[in-house]
């Protein structure tokens, strides 16, 4: 039998097995923390920070979705130090992404009161639409890298590794190898990365052709107007 | 390097003894005999005869903390690597300074490279590592040949290799090099980048001292914090404490530059305050008034002319908001314009944020943009509250040290900045009568 | 590239070939030192050679801002404007460099001899105001001093000590 933790999140205690993340913890108190970049299928990158809580005697607040449960910790999930630090990373990322087709994270803006104009003086991250292949488009003006593609790509679902992130900071993007169309590199064109991905930067050619206002019976024909596969490189 | 060094740019402070730098300028940093002539190696002779869990108590006693920035005391990371019970474990030396301000590790490497060698080797012997690596900042071309002229002397000479000096006791070390990423000096992006990654920094826990390089037990140490190391194990603890203020013990290098007379590395106790180092350097160029010293370096903090009589203890300084960090003390004088040191601060966050997490990799971005325009003359009344709003994020939601610190000098002349603003939509030229 | 280059390359892969990915900056590295930068068939032969995923070769070399995805000058002049170096006048230094070399940070020029570029904290703080031409740094510059250096630089000649 695996070791019973107690810990205190929000006031109300609560007993998990050890190795529980916070993030879970709290969903069976049915309290939900925000979360943009974990997905239960995939190694939880940490990187968008929503999730962050306040616990009690750590000297900045933790990522919920990989912090796990100790025994006594007493943990705040919706304390103003923790709000206020969701809303500017959100208010944040307005700034430089397309969040239209993120649902998710249009509904912890809503709930948190974030201004989508806050910080809109700043540079955007712009990149042309890649209709490169006849199965998918990235339109990485909408990506918020979460990871989620290049890890179901890679180690956590495919092991073809055809995406990583190119460059560093702000100018960091998903990339291929020198951004090479996607025939051109090792993708299989399993899907895996368009099923992950939460913003609408990954999305079916088909979804992409309706959107662009082409009829239903035209699709096929459209379709075969995208660049073949040869040259695909194994 | 071919700079004008038409004097040394290294020295005690006067009245103090140099232990660090006493081999530096002094010894040929080229020549194993030349260091054994000068003491090198006696320390490494003594440690093979104590147990390893002696050194570790002597180190843990001797009160050493990390000279790195992090000030984590030394004996008790490397006692929590030797407790794990597996293998292998890595020491590794932290010596890509780029922290800007910072330069005594490449001044230890590059006059004094075998006693970094002979201090890791005592490490290994201490946490029982058998590999070592020393990731060295690639602009430091001559520190990473006499590193590595260091390290195959050493192995040549029976220090570095199997059986170590004829005991049972085995270790080598391999050298890396950085190739430009300030971010990489952070120990989890260091340990990626030597893996072949990109160097962005990991979650942690779990501690280096349980999963670090190639995912075992590792001791990482800063170049300084090693350099002690040879002269706890020779002159004991109780030597290392009488060194100091009490709750800050031991030789300390300080990295003095800017618009003093004589900027250098400059080596003293704890105990000596901010105004004693810019005397030290022959004071301020002629003409000139300290504006303000950047402690710290970039992720440090401004402190202002009034609190120049501070000790540059971590308590002393912590007490005032500001953090001694790597060493740096950058001073700025009232010729330079503030706008333009805080435009530096705030472009070098933003260039090397490595871009993992949201905070930094968008906060350092927005937050220079407003410092540009603010240059270009043009502040929005509610420009502080979303820097401040950004620095929040930043501090508290970001993964490394580089998002924490990425606002702490900017929001220590915020109000400053302010009040330039308040009347006129225009920034003014010079902040000098301030 | 030329016959000699290629085995030079060769040599480099078989050196970190045992290491795998964690041979992967040092080689890249040194596969820049022999070539002035780091073309896509070179990068696909390292990571063929070391196992590593192209796309994370990518990753990795676009990480790193002196490791360059695209030709750059034979010599890079970096001039440092970082804080200790800006409290030393080294606005004057780059306004000095950018004169002489005729290039704006970031540029190459046009027969790939030069590029200019500015650069955070050297490390060399105590010679500022500083710059570095490829390895090789050199400190308490002025405006002149900086000039004749570019000027050197430019024509090809070896740098004035
Ligand atoms: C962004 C960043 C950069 C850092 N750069 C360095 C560095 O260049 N050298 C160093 O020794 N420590 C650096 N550190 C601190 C290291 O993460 C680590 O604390 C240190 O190497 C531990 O050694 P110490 O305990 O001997 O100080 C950096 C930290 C951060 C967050
Ligand atoms: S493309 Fe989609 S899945 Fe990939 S990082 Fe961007 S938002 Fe995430
Ligand atoms: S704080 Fe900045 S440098 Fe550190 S992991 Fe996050 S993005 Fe990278
Ligand atoms: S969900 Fe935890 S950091 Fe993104
Ligand atoms: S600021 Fe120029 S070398 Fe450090």
């Amino acid at each position: 039998m695996s070791q019973q933790v107690t810990l205190t999140i929000d006031g109300h205690q609560v007993t998990v097995p050890a190795g529980t993340t916070v993030l879970q913890a709290a969903e069976t108190l049915g309290i939900e923390i925000p979360h943009l970049c974990y997905h239960p299928a995939l190694t939880p990158p940490a990187v968008c920070r929503l999730c962050v809580v306040e616990w009690e005697g750590a000297r900045t607040l933790v990522p919920a979705c990989v912090a796990q449960v100790r025994d006594g910790a007493v943990v705040r999930t919706h304390s103003e130090r923790v709000l206020r630090a969701r809303r500017t990373i959100l208010e944040l990322l307005h700034s430089a992404v397309d969040l239209s087709e993120a649902p998710d994270a249009l509904a912890y803006g809503q709930a948190l009161g974030v201004d989508p104009q806050r910080f809109a003086d700043g540079e955007r991250r712009h990149f042309p639409v890649y209709e490169d292949n006849p199965f998918y488009v990235r339109d990485y003006a909408k990506c918020v890298l979460c990871w989620r593609c290049v890890e179901a790509c890679g180690d956590d679902m495919q092991f073809t590794y055809a995406l990583s992130l190119g460059e560093r900071g702000f100018h960091t993007h998903i990339a291929t190898f020198f951004d090479a169309p996607m025939p051109e590199t090792t993708c299989v064109f399993c899907g895996n990365c368009v099923g992950v991905c939460p913003t609408g930067a990954l999305k079916s050619l088909e979804e992409h052709l309706l959107e662009q206002g082409i009829p239903p019976e035209h699709l096929s024909a459209e379709k075969r107007r995208r660049p073949p596969l040869e040259g695909n490189r194994e | 390097m071919t700079a004008s060094a038409d004097r040394p740019t290294w020295q005690a402070i006067p009245g103090y003894e140099a232990h660090l730098l006493r081999r530096v300028g002094q010894v040929d940093p080229t020549s194993l005999a030349d260091y054994e002539a000068h003491g090198g190696y006696r320390a490494l002779r003594a440690a093979l005869e104590m147990t390893p869990a002696e050194i570790i108590e002597m180190v843990k006693a001797s009160g050493l903390v990390g000279r790195g920035g992090a000030a984590f005391p030394t004996g008790i990371k490397w006692e929590s690597a030797a407790r794990q019970p597996v293998t292998p474990r890595y020491v590794v030396c932290n010596a890509d300074e780029s922290e800007p301000g910072t330069f005594k590790d490449r001044v230890l490497m590059e006059g004094d490279p075998f006693a970094i060698v002979e201090a890791m080797t005592i490490a290994a012997y201490a946490v029982g590592a058998e590999q070592g690596y020393i990731y060295v900042r690639g602009e430091f071309r001559a520190a990473y040949e006499r590193l590595a002229n260091a390290v195959a002397a050493a192995r040549e000479a029976g220090y570095l290799g199997k059986r170590v000096l004829g005991s049972d006791f085995s270790f080598d070390i391999e050298l890396r090099r950085g190739a430009g990423a300030y971010v990489c000096g952070e120990e989890t992006a260091l340990f990626e980048s030597i893996e072949g990654k990109r160097g962005m920094p990991r979650q942690k826990p779990p501690f280096p001292t349980e999963r670090g390089l190639f995912g075992r037990p590792t001791v990482i140490n800063n170049v300084e914090t090693f350099a002690n190391v040879p002269h706890i194990v020779l002159n004991g603890p109780d030597w290392f404490r009488r060194i100091g203020p009490p709750d800050a013990p031991g030789p300390k290098l300080f990295c003095v530059s800017g618009a003093v007379e004589r900027p250098g590395v400059y080596e003293g106790p704890m105990s000596v305050t901010l105004r004693q180092l810019v005397e030290v350097c022959g004071g301020m160029r002629p003409g000139r008034k300290i504006q303000a010293v950047l402690v710290g370096g970039a992720a440090g903090t401004f402190v202002p002319a009034e609190h120049l009589d501070t000790p540059v203890s971590f308590e002393a300084l912590r007490a005032i908001g500001a953090s001694l960090g790597s060493g740096a003390v950058l001073v700025v004088d009232d010729s330079v314009d503030m706008l333009e040191v805080v435009e530096r601060i705030t472009r070098f966050f933003a260039h090397e944020s490595c871009g993992k997490c949201y905070p930094c990799q968008l906060g350092t971005q927005r937050q220079w943009e407003i410092v540009r325009r603010w240059q270009a003359g043009h502040h929005r009344p509610d420009d502080a509250e979303r820097l401040q709003d950004i620095a929040h994020a930043m501090r508290e939601a970001s993964i490394c040290g580089l998002g924490q610190t990425a606002a702490s000098a900017l929001m220590s002349v915020l109000p400053r900045m302010v009040t330039r603003f308040e009347g006129g939509n225009h920034v003014s030229a010079s902040d000098a009568d301030h | 590239m030329t016959p000699s280059q290629d085995e030079a390359v060769a040599d480099i892969l078989v050196r970190w070939q045992p290491y795998g990915r964690a041979g992967l900056l040092p080689c890249l590295i040194d596969v820049q030192n022999h070539l002035g930068w780091l073309p896509p068939d070179v990068c696909a032969q390292v990571g063929e050679v070391l196992g590593v995923p192209l796309a994370d070769v990518y990753g990795v070399a676009t990480f790193y801002s002196r490791l360059y995805t695209q030709p750059v000058g034979r010599r890079i002049v970096r001039v440092c404007d970082d804080v200790a170096c800006l409290a030393n006048g080294s606005p004057a230094l780059l306004e000095a460099c950018r004169t002489a070399l005729g290039l704006a940070p970031g540029e190459t020029s046009p027969d790939g001899l030069v590029t200019l570029e500015v650069h955070p904290c050297l490390g060399h703080c105590e010679h500022a105001p500083c710059l570095m031409v490829n390895d090789q740094v050199f400190g308490r510059l002025d405006a002149a001093a900086a000039e004749r250096l570019a000027r050197a630089v430019r024509a090809g000649e070896a740098p004035p000590k």
